[in-house]
């Protein structure tokens, strides 16, 4: 299986080209870059057939030689892979196409192309790998990239600052946030994978599937949801979902060739690749440790998702940047996709949860990829990120109204456009887990969609021309529709988004089929019994789709398409709607939160910490020991050494002093005292003598 | 008799050091060439026995039964391979940087190259020893000329702090002659072979083996400079010349790290098992105190060392596992840590060299100015961080990975707490690691920084000599990890 191997190789091998091309001219390597691109995405239509037939291959080789556990590199194509692969590339490739012009006579585009391809490379990889470990390389690439592509303007000029004060960060400090943040979710994922791996000896997917040694060890130890609890931490982070989702937002700092690539189209999604995997996994051990065991898992998955949806949607319905709307409803978007997988677990059917998950993935990857590169063109003719300082653009880009507007519908799911279905799919399995709370989350998101959508198509097109617009042209800049290199990428898949919306059921039908395949055969279809409240599902998601189109559409429409009202003095004129528009606004308070908690605290901590632990404590005592010892080598000094050693010596030497003193009158030399001496020798000599001879 | 090989390695810098020293005279700062030359046959002759493993014994004192041998097996591998090549690429790195730091005082070059070359080889003689009394006269060996270095080419209260620095190392490697006495006293031997074999199969008093293991950690972990015992290493590696730094950090003060595992660990595997979760907490409390210090600094070289102190905690924590996952981490997080810490010491002189600053607060965009020195930055700290397709990522995932392995098998939940602590203290490198970057490179450059220009060829080839290096091992780390999972498996009976 060549092309898996060279699906994403060539784009990595193209990124480390990007400076020899570079060498070759500017144009050398613009157009390279995009050709590897494009190889890549030939590469990946290659393995469609698999995906088709239902097949699944898998090949590796030795890696890292680890006795008793080894670890390989190794691909994994099957139809979950190779959908991902084909939407990754493709979109990839429509992008690159587009950032010839929109990058076009940027400095550092070296490495803005390195980083892309870099980043495509990685994100293939990921999706092919056939083990967590090279899955986890894929994985930390593609943050990496993320991280130098956010902050591409890193010399931090104040236009390309995302936010509005007091909450404004500049790109290097996004970039900074993006990597740390998804970092935190990684250290748990690393964690989940050794402890997996301590008791499997494996990285390999297939064989996390076949054997079930290491789930039912897992399960006995009550290990099992923990761990997989943090392992959906790493998702958590990559995806963006609460509570790790607050660095996307700044991550609109990047370029938005850059946002649509990685923050809407492919990066972002790779948390629900993840999980789609630990589904399948989960899936094929149903029969041996029951699902029941995975059951608090996806629950959490589920809530985790459905709540995500919601509170980023608010988000979007207030804020007031472009592309921070977008931001809000791919997180949102996300959401979807991970309740929908959540709802897999809980109702245990495993292949209309994980179809809704994936299906819903590439029907966002599409519209939402379209949508930011649209923005991006309105970005560059506007030079404000602010909604509120374009307006009547509708006249001078129609073509990328049209665009725009088509892809806003989808993502708000009005039929029959792409959107629409997959929206509708994942209502469906999110009605059968039963959970009458969760589903009117969802729907009430829906609804906020639709409402958040419209504003924004509005404010931008539809309103009348901004005063901001009217100075730049009064200072002789022209609005007008950009060029087709920049809209044909974006109106492409816009009109996929409405081809493959007609074709809705027929695309759906295909991602049920092929996905079947990888879900072990035999297994627990509708085991569960549906816990509809004596609904048809189907109905009820369709109900529920149609009323949340109306619920939300209407006031959007009133307000901001028909302007009936002004939404601004409304809220400006109650109490309650100011407090709650403040509350939106803010992000919840949980950005403010996170900087105390994570930013704030810890360097003051740190601070606090080095001046009376590090200085203070440890320093202090190094010095104190040497003080003491030097004062105490004073002491010894003074007593023992002045006080005791030299006192004794001057005492001996006092003595020995007087003894001579009081015998120096033997050496006078006056002959009368010498003769007393010779005579008291004699006299003691003649003594001896007499007593050893015996006479005394 | 195999060829003498190892022998060279170690000996001939030590013999050509005198002629280095005269030769200074002359050649002035271009002898750093000449010392370029020796160590790159040092480097090479290790090289030329890489393959396999390889032992030379000379008879040494025959009456007391002592032997001077030199081994290179899969432990000692890493080891050496790191010493020697960061110490070659380092000494290409000293000719720029000992001309901007000693200028037009030519008498200077050659007692530095001199001295430079005594401590190299100190490091490598210490790493290959295979008798106690061997292995102490190299681990003081190395202890000398860096004291000199430091006391003659810091910076600051350079004479007080290479004194505070001898003081401090001097009183761990007493520790470690007390243990290597007992030792001697308890099984007649100082082979490190013997030793191990007589330990293994005589039953000590589980007390007297507790206190023999204790000193010798002691010893060791003040090199390594664990939490509590660190206090010298901030002052010395911030004040050292930046050269001695970018050897002190990243290749001797792991050089503890290796005497745990090659003596400590394989002489009293029953104490580290023992007091497996003490250590482990230990070595996470190290790891979290270097992150917290390392963020609190103003001063480049000062943040850098404390992260050493955080990074000599991940070894202490690998070695906390006890098994074959975790120990062959620890020992390839220490080349790792070598590589990234060299990149970031050397990048460290770069700045002083072309900005005379050092305070972190006062650069900024320096991106635009120096690209190649903020993508090095970069790639050091990500070694550090431990990105996949660094070095660094596969060191930690094999720490990690030993660690919750160790705990899972044991049962301790406690311990798989203190991992999951390990792993969430990673974080503080992310953090204080991009922040450098961010405030040293990126934003708006200063107007005192207009006119700074890239670094030298000349101090710029040895960085990016061992960023590529790091990139090599992370991506295909097979040759070095094949043979060392094997020794550590086999010398020192890890599963």
């Amino acid at each position: 299986m060549m092309e898996a191997w060279l699906c994403w190789l060539t784009p990595i091998c193209g990124a480390l080209l990007t400076p020899i091309l570079a060498r070759l001219g500017h144009k050398v390597r613009d157009y390279g870059a995009v050709v590897f691109s494009l190889l890549a995405a030939l590469f990946a239509s290659r393995l469609i057939p698999i995906a088709v037939e239902g097949k699944i291959i898998w090949e590796r080789y030795g890696w890292m030689p680890i006795p008793g556990a080894p670890v390989y590199v190794g691909v994994l194509v099957d139809p979950l892979s190779v959908i991902m692969a084909n939407v990754v590339s493709w979109i990839s490739f429509l992008i690159m196409l587009y950032s010839l012009e929109y990058m076009h006579g940027e400095p550092g585009l070296t490495r803005y192309w390195f980083l892309m391809n870099f980043f495509i490379g990685n994100m293939l990889l990921l999706v092919l790998s056939d083990n967590l470990l090279q899955m986890f390389f894929g994985w930390e690439g593609v943050g990496l990239c993320s991280y130098g592509l956010i902050g591409f303007w890193y010399r931090d000029d104040r236009k390309y600052w995302v936010g509005t004060p007091p909450d404004e960060y500049p790109p290097s400090h996004s970039g900074m946030k993006a990597f740390i943040t998804t970092r935190m979710g990684d250290v748990g994922m690393l964690v989940a994978m050794l402890a997996i791996y301590s008791y499997s000896g494996t990285f390999s997917i297939p064989e996390l599937q076949s054997n079930t040694m290491w789930a039912s060890t897992l399960m006995e130890s009550g290990l099992l949801t923990p761990i997989l609890l943090l392992m959906l931490l790493g998702p958590i982070g990559k995806s963006a979902q609460f509570p790790l989702h607050e660095w996307l937002p700044e991550a609109m700092a990047g370029p938005t060739s850059v946002s649509a690539l990685i923050h809407a189209a492919t990066m972002v999604k790779a948390g629900v690749y993840l999980v789609a995997r630990i589904a399948i996994i989960a899936a094929s051990l149903t029969h041996i440790i029951g699902f029941e065991s995975f059951h608090t898992f996806f629950i959490v998955v589920a809530w985790i998702g459905g709540f995500t949806a919601f509170l980023a949607a608010t988000q979007a319905m207030v804020a007031r940047e472009l592309k921070k709307v977008l931001a809000y409803s791919t997180i949102s978007q996300i959401g979807y996709m991970m309740l929908a997988l959540g709802a897999a677990g809980i109702t245990a059917n495993f292949v209309e949860g994980l179809t809704a998950g994936i299906f819903h993935l590439v029907s966002h990857a599409v519209f939402k990829a379209s949508l930011f590169l649209a923005s991006g063109a309105v970005l560059h003719v506007c030079e404000t990120k602010y909604m509120d300082e374009m307006g009547g653009l509708r006249k001078y880009m129609p073509v990328t109204f049209t665009s725009m507007l088509i892809a806003a519908l989808s993502l708000s799911g009005v039929p029959p456009l792409l959107g629409f279905w997959s929206k509708e799919a994942v209502l469906k399995v999110c009605f059968e887990t039963g959970d009458v709370a969760l589903f009117v989350l969802s729907a009430a998101t829906a609804a906020i969609t639709f409402f958040y959508s419209l504003r924004m198509i509005s404010i931008t097109f539809l309103y009348p021309k901004s005063k901001h617009l009217e100075e730049l042209e009064a200072e002789g800049l022209h609005i007008h529709e950009v060029s087709p290199i920049m809209w044909i990428p974006y109106c492409l898949l816009a009109f996929s988004t409405l081809i493959l919306g007609v074709l809705g059921r027929l695309v759906e039908e295909f991602f049920h089929e092929s996905l079947s395949h990888i879900i072990a055969a035999g297994h627990l279809e509708a085991v569960v019994e549906s816990h509809g409240v004596g609904f048809d599902p189907s109905i009820a998601s369709l109900l529920a789709s149609v009323s949340a189109l109306v619920i939300g559409g209407l006031p959007g429409y009133w307000f901001y398409v028909a302007r009936r009202g002004d939404p601004y003095s409304i809220v400006e004129g109650s109490v309650i709607l100011k407090a709650v528009w403040r509350f939106l606004w803010n992000r919840w308070y949980i950005n403010r939160l996170y900087y105390i908690l994570f930013v704030n605290i810890p360097i003051s901590l740190a601070k606090i910490m080095n001046r009376w632990i590090e200085v203070g404590f440890f320093n202090g005592l190094q010095y104190g020991v040497s003080l003491i010892t030097l004062r105490l080598a004073i002491l010894v000094d003074r007593f023992m050494e002045v006080g005791f050693f030299n006192n004794l010596q001057y005492g001996v030497a006092e003595l020995i002093a007087r003894i001579c003193r009081s015998s120096r009158y033997l050496q006078t030399g006056s002959l009368n005292i010498n003769m007393y001496q010779v005579s008291i020798i004699l006299i003691i000599i003649l003594l001896i003598l007499l007593v050893s001879m015996g006479v005394l | 008799m195999s060829l003498p090989i190892l022998i060279q390695a170690v000996l001939t810098p030590i013999v050509l050091a005198p002629i280095v020293y005269l030769a200074g005279r002359r050649l002035s700062h271009h002898v750093g060439w000449l010392a370029f030359a020796i160590l790159i046959h040092s480097t090479a002759m290790i090289l030329m026995v890489a393959g396999s493993e390889y032992l030379e014994v000379y008879s040494w004192v025959p009456r007391m039964g002592w032997d001077i041998g030199f081994k290179l097996d899969g432990l000692s591998l890493p080891f050496a391979l790191n010493i020697a090549v960061l110490s070659t690429v380092i000494a290409v790195y000293s000719i720029p940087y000992m001309e901007h730091r000693i200028g037009d005082r030519p008498g200077e070059y050659g007692s530095y190259y001199a001295l430079y070359l005594l401590y190299a080889a100190g490091m490598l003689g210490a790493v290959l020893a295979t008798d106690l009394v061997e292995f102490y006269i190299f681990y003081e060996l190395m202890l000398i000329p860096s004291y000199l270095l430091i006391a003659r080419w810091g910076y600051g209260e350079r004479e007080r702090i290479a004194f505070m620095y001898f003081l401090w190392t001097h009183i761990g490697a007493l520790a470690l002659l007390a243990s290597i006495v007992a030792v001697y006293w308890v099984t007649g031997a100082t082979s490190i072979e013997v030793v191990k074999t007589i330990l293994r199969n005589t039953r000590i008093p589980f007390q007297l083996e507790a206190g023999m293991a204790t000193a010798m950690l002691v010893g060791f972990l003040v090199k390594m400079a664990v939490l509590g015992l660190h206090v010298w290493l901030p002052h010395a590696h911030a004040e050292a010349p930046t050269p001695i730094s970018a050897l002190l950090s990243p290749a001797m003060i792991g050089i503890g790290g290796y005497g745990v595992i090659r003596i400590a660990l394989s002489f009293f595997p029953r104490f580290f098992t023992a007091y497996s979760l003490p250590i482990a907490l230990w070595a996470f409390l190290t790891m979290l105190y270097g992150g917290l210090m390392a963020l609190s600094q103003d001063d480049i070289k000062r943040l850098l060392a404390y992260s050493s102190i955080s990074q000599m905690g991940y070894l202490l924590f690998g070695i906390s596992s006890v098994n074959m996952l975790g120990v062959s981490g620890s020992i390839l997080h220490y080349l790792s840590h070598g590589l990234g810490k060299g990149i970031l010491f050397m990048i460290a002189g770069i700045l002083i060299m072309q900005t005379e600053l050092r305070s972190i607060s006062r650069m900024g965009g320096l991106a635009s100015k120096m690209p190649l020195t903020a993508l090095s930055t970069l790639i050091g700290f990500l070694t550090l961080i431990g990105l996949p397709t660094t070095s660094g990522f596969i060191s930690e995932w094999m720490i990690f990975g030993g660690v919750i392995r160790s705990s899972l098998a044991s049962g301790s939940m406690d311990k798989l707490i203190v991992a999951i602590l390990g792993l969430l203290a990673t974080m503080l490198t992310a953090g204080y690691g991009l922040w450098t970057v961010r405030r040293v490179f990126f934003g708006s450059i200063p107007k005192h920084l207009e006119e700074v220009r890239e670094g030298s060829v000349i101090a710029l080839t040895p960085i990016i000599a061992l960023a590529i290096l790091t990139f090599v091992i992370g991506v295909y780390p097979a040759p070095i990890l094949d043979r060392l999972t094997q020794t550590v498996m086999l010398s020192l009976n890890l599963g």
